[in-house]
């Protein structure tokens, strides 16, 4: 497996999101993925996460990249 | 022989060191009678014996001990009662209201010494060379009943020839010392609950038989001990015994061995341990053992233990044997030139599951406080982190709610993933007895478990769900309990927030979550799960066991709270009987949690981010602690080989060999600049330290491990510790070294700090600890002697709290390249990566791992038993021996991690819980096919391996260590 340390972040918030997607309510949703990264995540992952997005965020789905913003 | 440590109180300990007889017997209606002219008030349906016993007056008796029901064959014990005929065992003689019994008189000491004088007459007279002379019963009793001759000689038929039996690695079977009591058979069957012993043959013939009359290693005994123990004369004799003489004292300490944190009497001689015995005052293990705790405990003394502090500048040298001064002060100047180069974030530690709460603590507040992080973490991460988050979160606390006796009020039994006559074998014990008596067991498992063979088990369910569809499951439970209306309403009102449960009941009530949607899912026929949730719902007190079968899951999180939903859906929680309880893998795993070994949270379970809640440990401290949580373990890893992590402080933790993905944590080691492994041995992990600093044994330190009941039991220091130091000094040592004083004379002051820092062990400390011999926290103000049953009113959040458990299929499936499911467990003889079992005769039992598939499986890829096969998943691939068996359903694969050399964790993915990033072990798509050669990861692996062996023992060599 080759290593990436971005796909890694993006492939444990996007897990999160898809955990917290109930009914499909993305706004309720987003709050509660950005409140789980707050509590769990290293200041540096949330950095390198918000960095992550703001290049572009390609690979993170919709809820976690209306997460990110609210990190 | 010199006993330390006497409890003062409690009721557990006021016998703990006299056998009364027969069992303690529940009842509300009490009878008093009177023993040689003593009255004494018993609960109704106590024997007669146990009845003198507790009022001081010991019957002579060989056939009885208080585990076992009475038998009534020795007749020793006879007495004579006032206004009856004859003279009972009093044994088997219930005590009754105004009864009046005489224990000894001049007809009864004449029946006695018959008695002996017949058993004597086909026993050899060889006390003076007998291992068990200085503590033997029938000697014992012999002298107690005056015995001075043998009237029928020595020349009649007799079974002095009788073969021995040394088959079992630690104990003798000596059929010519037998005297035919049934107490090992009896102890097998009762405490055990193996049926491994019979009585074979009639009258003169009648003799004790392992299995088929196999001997003692080819039978079913899993060497439990329980058999040895309750042996009144030498047949059944621990061979350290018959080596080296009976002890001379002991010391009442606990296992450090798995979750249940059994107690045992260390039995010594000088500094040497010749005898670990199962002690009866222990509360999660009232004298019972096994093959692990009661034998498996030569590691400690084994010739691989490190000796001295050694240090290297990189991992391609010799090890170079320095002071533990040396050894410290390169430790940290390492570390302040990584913070110094890289910055404060750049290190971090790992506590261990094995050390004790003290240890743990010291770790985690070196992190904290000597490093300036919240760079720490523990082996939990990769076993129970999901039930610290899914507990806390419906719950309110990281922490199973019962107390280990509280399954014996149980009318059903659910175990999902796990395994408790394997990984928890003497709470298993328990389990099959409260099974034996009636309650029906429902197990969830993609294997045949063999819980599931125990004998005299009623009807049991296997659910035998396919690997990683855990919550399919119980949410299809939750649906049937839910739209059958078998939930307990006034529970749900009283207790719980209804909010929340009116979200859940919509959700789960929608039909992909019925039983019959989610079929297809889990496998599991629709009828079978529909079955089970009415027996869970509808028995009476219905408890949940779990373990990492539900953890270990990229939904272990959601499983946990599902459990929970569950519980509180049916009402079953707050008293005995009920609950949800996980089953703890490594001795102190609910200690290091609750130790704040965790990045996002302080000793009990305070999180970082609070402000009035840090602030506590600043003040205490004297430091500033960082509000922001660190890393966590698999985020170590992946920062060390990003280069912006450099060190890391390991004690007590193999993490090369029990994490997953082998090669990725590897990787990660050899990126490190400055790796401080802190063990017992020159583990996996230690291959790639630049400080290596010797640990200390459960058997030399002080301090406390917590089990899985959130007991807080003390381990007491029988022996100096090898190198030196206990391993709470080590850590002190290093603290002070980098200028972040701690001065601790004694453990017991570190427990008075966390008691002070910490709600819910504010009760706690030593001299508590020595009155009442464990304490289960929370113990406070509120529960002064702690508290074995948890959320009996309310819950620690107020309201319980359903959570939505919506199932997520994990990434992990099986596909073209790799069809196969491959999931990991634990076997009884081994514990965890088997650095101490590996180092013991348990090794007889299970020398290498292997890998087991279905025949199915075997056959369509020209498998046989016993084949080489190579495993490929995505992560890697490793080479074992193939097991073809039946336990397992098609399509799943099973092996276990104990042994470095097989590489189960080459294989395992990268993939982990959502919520916790707990690995998903019970996971992995593989491929098998048979193959004629070790992989590459083992080759390079044993070449490895071979080299750090060089540099260490020539390193000894040299120094004659």
């Amino acid at each position: 497996m080759i290593y990436d340390k971005n796909q890694q972040l993006v492939k444990m918030i996007n897990q999160i999101a898809v955990n917290n997607a109930y009914d499909d309510d993305l706004e309720r949703a987003a709050d509660a993925v950005a409140s789980h990264v707050r509590k769990f995540w290293a200041k540096s992952m949330k950095q390198d996460i918000r960095s992550f997005a703001e290049a572009g965020g390609e690979g993170l789905n919709d809820i976690a990249k209306a997460a990110v913003n609210r990190i | 022989m010199i006993e330390y440590y006497q409890p003062q109180a409690g009721q557990n300990l006021a016998f703990a060191d006299i056998d009364l007889g027969t069992p303690a017997v529940n009842s509300d209606t009490t009878v008093t009678m009177s023993v040689d002219g003593v009255e004494v008030t018993v609960p109704a349906g106590t024997s007669v014996l146990r009845a003198a016993a507790l009022a001081g007056i010991q019957i002579p008796k060989l056939c009885a001990s208080d585990n076992l029901e009475s038998f009534g064959s020795c007749r020793l014990c006879a007495v004579q009662i006032e206004g009856r005929r004859g003279m009972p065992a009093s044994c088997t003689t219930p005590a009754e209201e105004g009864m009046k019994v005489t224990t000894q008189n001049d007809k009864l000491a004449t029946l006695r010494r018959n008695i002996m004088e017949l058993y004597i007459s086909d026993h050899p007279l060889d006390c003076l060379t007998c291992p068990a002379n200085g503590n033997c019963e029938l000697q014992d009793m012999a002298g107690v009943v005056g015995l001075r001759e043998v009237r029928y000689g020595f020349s009649g038929d007799n079974h002095l020839d009788a073969e021995k039996d040394h088959s079992n690695p630690y104990f003798s079977f000596d059929p010519s010392k037998c005297i035919v009591c049934s107490r090992c058979v009896r102890a097998c069957e009762e405490v055990q609950g193996t049926f491994a012993l019979t009585i074979q043959g009639r009258g003169f013939e009648s003799k004790v038989a392992a299995g088929q009359n196999e001997d003692f290693l080819a039978s079913d005994c899993v060497s439990c001990g329980a058999c040895v123990q309750t042996c009144p004369t030498s047949t059944l004799m621990e061979k350290s015994i018959i080596d080296q003489g009976q002890p001379d004292h002991s010391v009442v300490t606990t296992c450090a061995y798995c979750g249940v944190g059994c107690s045992f009497k260390a039995e010594m001689k000088g500094n040497q341990l010749v005898r670990m015995t199962p002690y009866k005052g222990g509360a999660a293990n009232h004298g019972h053992s096994c093959v692990k705790g009661r034998f498996a405990f030569g590691y400690a003394t084994h010739q691989d233990r490190l000796t001295t502090p050694m240090i290297r500048d990189s991992i391609d040298q010799p090890w170079k044997p320095v002071s533990w001064e040396d050894a410290i002060q390169f430790a940290a100047d390492r570390i302040k030139g990584i913070q110094a180069k890289y910055g404060r974030e750049s290190v971090g530690g790992i506590t261990s599951s094995r050390c004790t709460n003290e240890e743990t603590y010291l770790v985690q507040k070196l992190v904290r406080a000597a490093f300036g992080n919240n760079n720490t973490d523990t082996c939990a991460r990769v076993c129970h982190s999901p039930t610290g988050y899914g507990l806390k979160t419906t719950l309110g606390e990281s922490a199973g709610t019962q107390t280990f006796d509280s399954v014996m009020e149980s009318d059903v039994i659910m175990v999902i993933g796990a395994n408790p006559t394997d990984a928890h074998p003497v709470f298993g014990s328990l389990l099959r007895k409260r099974l034996r008596q009636g309650a029906k067991l429902i197990v969830a498992d993609p294997r045949h478990i063999d819980l599931l063979k125990t004998p005299h088990l009623g009807e049991a369910i296997h659910l035998p769900l396919r690997p990683g569809t855990n919550v399919a499951l119980v949410n299809a439970m939750g649906h049937v309990i839910v739209t059958e209306n078998l939930e307990n309403q006034a529970f749900i009102q009283n207790r719980c927030d209804t909010a929340l449960y009116s979200k859940w009941r919509e959700f789960i009530a929608q039909e992909r979550n019925s039983p019959e949607a989610s079929e297809s899912i889990t496998g599991v026929p629709a009828a079978q799960v529909r079955k089970a949730a009415r027996v869970y719902a509808q028995k009476g007190n219905s408890a949940i066991y779990y373990g990492l079968g539900v953890t270990e899951h990229s939904q272990g999180s959601t499983m946990v709270m599902g459990i929970a939903n569950l519980a509180m859906a049916t009402g079953n929680i707050g008293r005995d009987g009920v609950g949800v309880n996980p089953l703890r893998g490594q001795n102190n795993v609910q200690g290091s949690c609750d130790m704040g070994s965790f990045p996002h949270e302080l000793p009990g379970y305070q999180h970082v981010g609070v402000d009035e809640l840090r602030k506590n440990f600043e003040q205490a401290w004297g430091v500033d602690i960082d509000n922001e949580p660190g890393l966590r373990i698999p985020n170590m890893f992946d920062a060390a080989i990003e280069g912006t992590f450099k060190g890391l402080y390991v004690q007590g933790e193999d993490i090369a060999q029990s994490d997953p993905n082998t090669q990725h944590v590897q990787k990660a080691l050899s990126s490190l600049e400055c790796l401080i492994v802190q063990d017992l041995f020159l583990n996996e992990t230690a291959k790639y330290a630049h400080v290596l600093l010797p640990g200390s044994s459960f058997l030399e330190k002080d301090g406390t491990f917590t089990n899985a009941e959130r007991r807080i039991s003390r381990v007491r220091r029988v022996m100096p510790p090898v190198a030196g130091k206990q391993d709470w000094e080590v850590t002190q040592d290093l603290s002070n070294a980098l200028g972040y004083p701690m001065n601790y004379g004694h453990p017991s002051e570190i427990m008075d700090e966390i008691s002070r820092l910490t709600p819910t062990f504010t009760g706690v400390n030593y001299q508590r600890l020595e009155q009442l011999g464990s304490i289960q926290w929370p113990c406070n103000d509120d529960h002064p002697v702690g508290t074995p049953i948890m959320h009996v009113e309310d819950f620690p959040i107020g309201k319980g709290r359903f959570v939505l458990t919506e199932y997520v299929p994990t990434e992990e499936r099986s596909t073209r390249r790799f069809p196969l499911l491959l999931t990991t467990g634990r076997i009884l003889s081994q514990y965890n990566v088997g650095a101490q079992t590996r180092r013991t005769d348990n090794q007889i039992w299970h020398d290498e791992d292997v890998l087991e598939l279905h025949p199915h499986d075997a056959e369509e890829r020209g498998i046989r038993h016993g084949d080489w096969v190579g495993i490929t998943s995505r992560a890697g691939d490793t080479v074992m021996r193939a097991v073809v068996s039946s336990r397992m359903q098609p399509g799943v694969v099973y092996t276990t991690f104990h042994h470095p050399g097989s590489g189960a964790n080459v294989i395992t993915t990268d993939n982990s819980d959502w919520a916790t990033n707990c690995p998903e072990y019970k996971v992995t798509a593989v491929q098998v096919e048979r193959v004629t050669q070790p992989s590459n990861w083992q080759q390079r692996h044993q070449e490895f391996d071979q080299q750090q062996r060089h540099f260490l023992n020539s390193t000894t060599a040299e120094t004659g260590g």
